[in-house]
Order: C-alpha cells, then sequence, then structure tokens
C-alpha cells in the first residue's frame, strides 16, 4: 500500500523531503481507509429472513449446532441507527457471542424509512410492528423470548411489554434506554419546548434525515469528534498489528445514519423528551395507557457510566417503575456505544449479560 | 545529525496536525462542553435551525411547484402512492390477525377461548443472506 520512495532520495541527507513524502504516503493511505469505510462489510453473520413489514426486516441468525440455552433471544434496534452494531464484524459482534453462548438470535432491523412512512409514530412501531414481530420470532423458535432492547428500540420493547401483558416473552434485558426525560442532559435542554422548532422540522421534512440528527450526536462529542476520530487513525495506522477493517466498520456506522419518520420524531420528541409521558404514566397508545408497573418479568437493566446520549438519570429510573422483582442493574464503564461494542463490551458486557441470560434461562 | 532529525519531525504534517489537534481540544474542548450546555445555546441553535428550515421549505416548495408546471409526479406524490400500498399492507395483516380467532369461533364455542395461535406473513424465502456489498439506497 506504501508508495514506493525513489531510491535516489538518502533519508538522512535530505530529512525534511523525506519526512514530506513519508506523510504524503500515509495521507493517501488514510483517505483510502476513510473512503474504504463506506464499503467495508458489516453484519457478516449468517442469518435469514423470517418476518417482514414494510422496511422492517426480522432475521434468525444461522446456528450450526443445536441451541443449548432454552430461551431465544430477540434483538430490539434503535431506529435512528443501522442494526449492524450489534453484528459489527466477526470478532466484535454481539449476536456472535450469543451464538456462540447457545442461544437463538432474533435481530429485528427496522430498515431505511422513506417518505412514504412519515406517517408511522411510535405508537405504530408498538401496537402494529413490534407485536407482530415478536409473535413472528415466537413461533418459529417455538418458545417464548428474551426481548434485548438498546436505546429507542429499548423505549419501544418497554411499551410494548407495558401494553401487552400476554406477550409472548419471558423477561426484558434493556441496553442504555432512557425512560425518564426529566433530567435528559443536552439533549433534553436541546429539545427543549419553545427552544427546539419541532413544529417547523414536521412541516419541512417527511422524515428527518439521519444526518441531522447524527449533527446533534456528534455536537454531544464536542466540535473536534469528527476531527479527532481521524487524529486517532492518523496515529494508530502506524502501530503495527493496526487493523484498518475494525476502525472502518465503526466509522461507516457513525456516518450511516437513517431517517425518522416524520410523526415518530415528534412523538418522540413531544411525549417522551418535552412532556415525559412515559413515567409520569400518561402516555396513551391506541386509546390504553402505557403503564411501566404492569411490567412484571424480570428486567436486566444495563447502563452507560459516561453515556452522553442517555444520561443515567434517564436510563436508571426503569427499575423503580416496573413492578418486577427480579430486577437488576449493570453500570458499565463507557459511553452509549462503546459499552455495546469495542474491546471493552467483550471484557465487561457480553460476559454479564449471557451470565444473567444463562440464570434466567426457562 | 539531530539537527536534521527534528527539522524531519518539523515538517510531518502529520506530527504538526496531532499537536494541533492535541493543543486545541485541550483549550476549546471544555469550553464547547460548557458553552453548549447552556440554555442561551439552546435557544441560539433551536433558532440557526428554524433559519435553516425556512430556507429548506422554500426550496423544496420551489422544487414541487416546478414539477408541477411540468406535469411530473411530486416526490409528495409518491409518498401518498407509498402510503396507499402501506394502508393496504396492515389491512392484509389485520385480516392474518383475524384469521386463528375466525378459525377458533368456526370450531365452536369451547374454542373461542384459546388463546389464539400466532399468526405471522410468510416471509419472501431468501435462503441465507449475505450482507449487501453495496450500501443501500435510502429511498
Amino acid at each position: 500500500m506504501t508508495a514506493m520512495r525513489p531510491a535516489s532520495t538518502p533519508p538522512a541527507a535530505l530529512p525534511i523531503a523525506d519526512a514530506l513524502w513519508t506523510s504524503a504516503d500515509r495521507a493517501l493511505e488514510l483517505a483510502r481507509i476513510v473512503e474504504g469505510a463506506r464499503e467495508v462489510p458489516v453484519g457478516q453473520t449468517p442469518k435469514e429472513l423470517v418476518w417482514r413489514k414494510n422496511k422492517a426486516r426480522l432475521y434468525r441468525y444461522t446456528r450450526t449446532t443445536p441451541a443449548t440455552r432454552r430461551t431465544p433471544v430477540f434483538l430490539c434496534l434503535p431506529l435512528i441507527n443501522r442494526a449492524y452494531i450489534l453484528d459489527l464484524r466477526p470478532g466484535a459482534s454481539f449476536v456472535e457471542h450469543l451464538l456462540a453462548e447457545g442461544h437463538e438470535v432474533f435481530l429485528l432491523d427496522w430498515g431505511v424509512w422513506g417518505a412514504e412512512d412519515r406517517g408511522i409514530d411510535i405508537t405504530a412501531l408498538v401496537t402494529r410492528y413490534l407485536p407482530r414481530a415478536i409473535r413472528a420470532a415466537a413461533q418459529t423458535a417455538r418458545r417464548d423470548v428474551t426481548l434485548l432492547g438498546y436505546c429507542i428500540g429499548g423505549v419501544l420493547a418497554v411499551c410494548y411489554l407495558a401494553l401487552q401483558e400476554d406477550a409472548p416473552v419471558r423477561q426484558l434485558v434493556l441496553f442504555t434506554t432512557p425512560v425518564d426525560f426529566a433530567d435528559a442532559g443536552k439533549f433534553g435542554m436541546w429539545t427543549a419546548k419553545g427552544v427546539f422548532p419541532i413544529e417547523r422540522i414536521r412541516e419541512v421534512y417527511d422524515v428527518v434525515p439521519g444526518e441531522l440528527i447524527g449533527a446533534g450526536a456528534k455536537l454531544l462529542q464536542g466540535p473536534l469528534a469528527d476531527v479527532g476520530a481521524l487524529t486517532q487513525l492518523a496515529q494508530r495506522m502506524s502501530q503495527p498489528g493496526f487493523d484498518p477493517v475494525a476502525w472502518q466498520s465503526m466509522y461507516r456506522w457513525i456516518n450511516e445514519g437513517t431517517p425518522f419518520p416524520g410523526a415518530a420524531y415528534q412523538q418522540w420528541i413531544i411525549e417522551f423528551y418535552q412532556e415525559n409521558k412515559l413515567v409520569r404514566g400518561t402516555l396513551r397508545m391506541d386509546g390504553r395507557p402505557v403503564r411501566l408497573d404492569a411490567i412484571r418479568m424480570p428486567v436486566l437493566n444495563v447502563a452507560a457510566a459516561a453515556d452522553t446520549i442517555a444520561p443515567r438519570p434517564t436510563t436508571s429510573a426503569v427499575l423503580s417503575r416496573v413492578s418486577s422483582t427480579d430486577r437488576e442493574e449493570l453500570i458499565v464503564q463507557g459511553g452509549h456505544v462503546g459499552i455495546v461494542v469495542g474491546r471493552a463490551a467483550k471484557r465487561e458486557l457480553w460476559p454479564k449479560v449471557t451470565d444473567w441470560l444463562r440464570r434466567h434461562d426457562g | 545529525m539531530s539537527d536534521e532529525k527534528s527539522e524531519g519531525a518539523q515538517a510531518d504534517p502529520f506530527a504538526l496536525w496531532r499537536q494541533w489537534y492535541e493543543a486545541s481540544e485541550k483549550a476549546w474542548g471544555k469550553a464547547a462542553a460548557d458553552a453548549t450546555d447552556t440554555e442561551a445555546y439552546a435557544a441560539l441553535q433551536g433558532r440557526m435551525l428554524e433559519s435553516y428550515l425556512a430556507f429548506q421549505k422554500t426550496a423544496r416548495g420551489m422544487a414541487t411547484a416546478q414539477l408541477e408546471t411540468m406535469n411530473l409526479a411530486s416526490r409528495d406524490d409518491v409518498a401518498r402512492l407509498g402510503e396507499l400500498i402501506l394502508g393496504l399492507e396492515e389491512k392484509v395483516d389485520q385480516l392474518m390477525d383475524e384469521l386463528p380467532r375466525g378459525r377458533a369461533r368456526a370450531r365452536g364455542p369451547d374454542s373461542t377461548t384459546a388463546k389464539p395461535t400466532p399468526t405471522t406473513r410468510p416471509a419472501k424465502p431468501t435462503g441465507t443472506t449475505r450482507p449487501a456489498k453495496k450500501r443501500p439506497a435510502r429511498r
């Protein structure tokens, strides 16, 4: 990959020229890695499609050996990010870890919303998409499932279980799921009533562009977040054993947001962030109250200690609101994304989650 | 010799970039974090967003008007058609949900109390899927 250095340029004799030449090579290599991130393979664990509705797809991951755990795991992903974050690449895949631990694994990918989905709100996802997908998984596996929701996916899971007491779900696992927006950090402040032009956003966009939502998330990391990522790459490129694919897959995921259906975004901002209806017990879906105390199953709540997207106060409240007697909180060092993927996830989070699942395997 | 080395280091744009980033991040990172954590900043950001959206609205309105003049379907027209198809899909799903309950009712009064069998719309057979090599289309 490194360009040939002319033999006529002795490094010791012309150090400045040599340094510039080497830098040019590195700049080219850096550009190649960044550009290649768009095409880097992700979500490679083999899977089959078991259910679909509109853009949503339910996948069942292929097992090479029979499952040794009785309870399948159903992964409910956030709306605004690509679903492959939990199956980023071989060796950095929560899905792969669950399969290795003997579970059947289902993943609900919401897909990429288009303008025709502008009228789909959170209520539709909770009452018309999620119940059918979970029933399809339970029917395919012939077992009730563990429902695992990540971020907004966790909010959808919570609302669904609060509404549907006879759901084919044995237990609930939440990853960085905000439920109480009274102290929602910077996002809470930026989206406050009278400040955030939600009605105007809804007027202009059928689906809120992923770039707009992503810009907010990046702003949380600081103004130099993008430069920081490239600086880190430039530094790591020269280290022995550097794997560009690892960097590329994460970079691809961060920069590949998905649009949010307009009606869902409006409901998310107004009813959850601004009016905090979920924990106040005033949220209604299809005319029915969404009551967190209707949840009685075992709950494992995973929070990230340094989460700026869903800060601790937003995620920890769920345990005091559900009626479950078997409830546990796991606080992991790291940020909103860092705790679910990467080296720390492999060491800190995944084994603890699968241990909890093993103890609750019915 | 050591002077030459130091000259080389100074000519390395990556080293300079890193130095600049570390210094800037140190100086500005905390200041920016504090500045964006205020209600004044939230209000300013809201106003900036409002202006941007006003521009977007005008631009989109002009594009739609041009398409109408040329007798071409606008994005909104296509979206409406898509919504109709989605509505039909939902109706089919509702019928599929009702099917087991209808079957139970047809079998007799005792079976109506039975928990309905979960129904699913069969997915298109795809076999084992592999990740797409190209980025999926946005729309």
